[in-house]
């Protein structure tokens, strides 16, 4: 993408956005609701054109190449589109006749992925009748029966059960392996942690940081933080903590206690002394650097709250 | 064989639309409301005009046909689509390597299928029952198969309307499909309009259609047979046209 924006009449949902993605490369999208990352996808697949600047897809000019630009992906949309009235073999065939597929070809892919994602057995039953989970594997197995070179998934593992969440990170670790470019959107930070080469941030339609996890975490040092657990503590450990010199946060995390700093080896030290003064012992004690999450937070400016972030698209 | 870059779109294209028109084939032609609209509403429409008239039952069989058309013809896409806007199922259609030309063609297929599909039984029953003969049978034909054509081009055009709800498509069509009964010479003779009125009926594509089934059976038209064909045709490029630009338009 170069140069990219896209206006609803008075709203710009994107401004000038630019970004590369390398073919066989895992890349994260990340952004708070309203950021733009819809709208990203929306021009990538060709739906929507943008207002100015570019968009290729291996070389295909979404806008002028749309057709062209579409054989090459596979889109898995966010909200699981199969077709609830028709079975799980006639959601793939279908597919795969809207993306061209010779009969031959789509009728092996189409077992091929089906056992992949565990639907074989079902393969007759109609949709409607599958599970959250298996729903949601249809989806994406509609989304790769044309062997995609590019595959765009939103949200895929959303509020799944666990098994359907490791046949879809298994698939996707696959995928990468057999250099398929993934474009992935997600509101679990951790998943693009781990699955994702490189990572973008979008915010307000902006670019906010764009680089692989760890660099990004490199970035903000000044949130690595110490988790300690005292043996006994009460409701003035907290304020005895937030003393504790280099400590710029302190927040309760069930029977644990969590120190922000820049600093770890300082506040280990206050923090052992402070438990000698108290008459505690230290139960366990752990340093951490940054999350993505962290770096999501700051670039974004979310509120994070004792439990996390509060609202991430 | 490798077809020509041109061609094979073509082929490839024609080959998605026959896959949408099939899908909607499975999933909705056996759809409660789609049955009570493409069926028996034409049926009880037809009997509320129709009991009572001095003419003969076969006599009726045109415009039997010209109503089952109207109404089966533009049943099936006014539902489909708002319903698939709403389980987002119209996204995958709209992000798949296939432009709107096929994306409108296909959903105006199944409309046109499920017309052919049901207008068989008011065809067969004037043949069989109420031995009305088909003195021409191209004409029949081609004027069956453009009018299922145009009507559902006018469902496919309506349903693009960026809705959720079928009713709201519904009831903006009906707005048109309702007086298109009464100024297409279905139930009032074209020659029986009164003057003031009598420049609205070309306006109808129905009157076209009907001119030429009736002219089928009766051997008479009203308007020239090439005419009738011309503006049937010119009709569906104006439907077809205006639904993919609308089309577009709402999934921008």
């Amino acid at each position: 993408m170069k140069h990219l924006s896209k206006s609803f009449g008075e709203i710009r949902a994107l401004s000038d956005v630019s970004f590369e993605v390398s073919e066989g490369e895992a890349f994260g999208f990340l952004g708070p609701n309203g950021a733009g990352k819809t709208t990203t996808i929306r021009v990538l697949t060709g739906i929507s054109p943008p207002t100015e600047g570019e968009a290729k897809v291996f070389g295909l000019d979404v806008v002028r190449e749309t057709i062209a630009a579409r054989r090459t992906m596979g889109i898995v949309a966010e909200t699981s589109n199969a077709y609830d009235d028709l079975s799980g073999w006639r959601n793939m065939m279908f597919s795969a006749e809207l993306y061209g597929v010779s009969r031959s070809t789509r009728e092996k892919r189409a077992q091929e992925l089906l056992e992949l994602f565990g639907l074989w057995e079902r393969r007759d039953d109609k949709a409607r009748t599958y599970s959250k989970g298996m729903k949601r594997r249809l989806t994406i197995a509609m989304g790769l029966v044309n062997d995609p070179r590019l595959l765009f998934l939103d949200e895929p593992t959303s509020g799944l059960d666990v098994q359907s969440n490791l046949i879809i990170r298994d698939v996707i670790r696959d995928l990468n392996s057999q250099k398929v470019t993934v474009f992935l959107t997600t509101h679990n930070i951790e998943e693009a942690n781990l699955s994702c080469d490189r990572v973008a941030i979008i915010n307000k339609g902006r670019i906010a940081a764009i680089d692989s996890p760890e660099r990004l975490k490199g970035t903000i040092q000044s949130v690595q933080s110490v988790e300690v657990a005292f043996e006994s503590s009460s409701a003035a450990t907290i304020d005895s903590l937030r003393t504790l010199a280099k400590v710029s946060e302190v927040r309760k995390e069930g029977d644990k206690f969590r120190l922000f700093t820049d600093d770890p080896p300082t506040v280990i030290e206050a923090v052992y002394s402070l438990a000698g003064a108290k008459g505690t012992r230290i139960v366990s004690l752990n340093t951490y650097g940054p999350s993505l999450e962290d770096v999501f937070i700051k670039l974004t400016g979310l509120e994070k709250h004792a439990k996390g972030v509060s609202t991430v698209d | 064989m490798t077809r020509p870059p041109l061609l094979g779109q073509f082929v490839t294209e024609l080959r998605a639309g026959w896959a949408i028109a099939k899908k909607d084939m499975v999933i909705y032609y056996v759809r409660p409301n789609i049955i009570v609209t493409g069926l028996l509403f034409p049926l009880f429409m037809f009997l509320a005009f129709s009991v009572g008239n001095t003419q003969s039952p076969g006599a009726e069989i045109p415009g039997l046909l010209a109503i089952t058309i109207l109404f089966s013809a533009s049943s099936i896409m006014p539902v489909s689509v708002p319903i698939e806007r709403r389980t987002k199922t119209f996204d995958r259609l709209l992000s798949a390597p296939v432009s709107l030309n096929a994306l409108v063609f296909g959903e105006s297929m199944s409309g046109f299928l499920f017309s052919l599909a049901i207008a068989i039984v008011p065809f067969f029953a004037g043949l069989l029952i109420f031995n009305t003969p088909v003195n021409h049978a191209v004409a029949l034909v081609i004027g069956f198969a453009l009018s299922s054509f145009v009507v559902a081009s006018l469902g496919t055009l309506f349903a693009a309307y960026p809705t959720e709800s079928p009713g709201d498509v519904m009831s903006m069509l009906n707005v048109v499909r309702l007086p298109m009964m009464f100024i297409s010479g279905v139930f009032i003779p074209l020659a029986s309009i009164p003057e003031p009125w009598h420049a609205i009926i070309y306006f109808s594509p129905l009157t076209y259609g009907y001119d030429l089934i009736q002219s089928s059976y009766s051997g008479t038209t009203h308007i020239d047979p090439v005419l009738d064909v011309i503006m049937l045709l010119v009709f569906i490029a104006i439907f077809q046209v205006l639904a993919i630009r609308l089309y577009k338009r709402s999934s921008v």
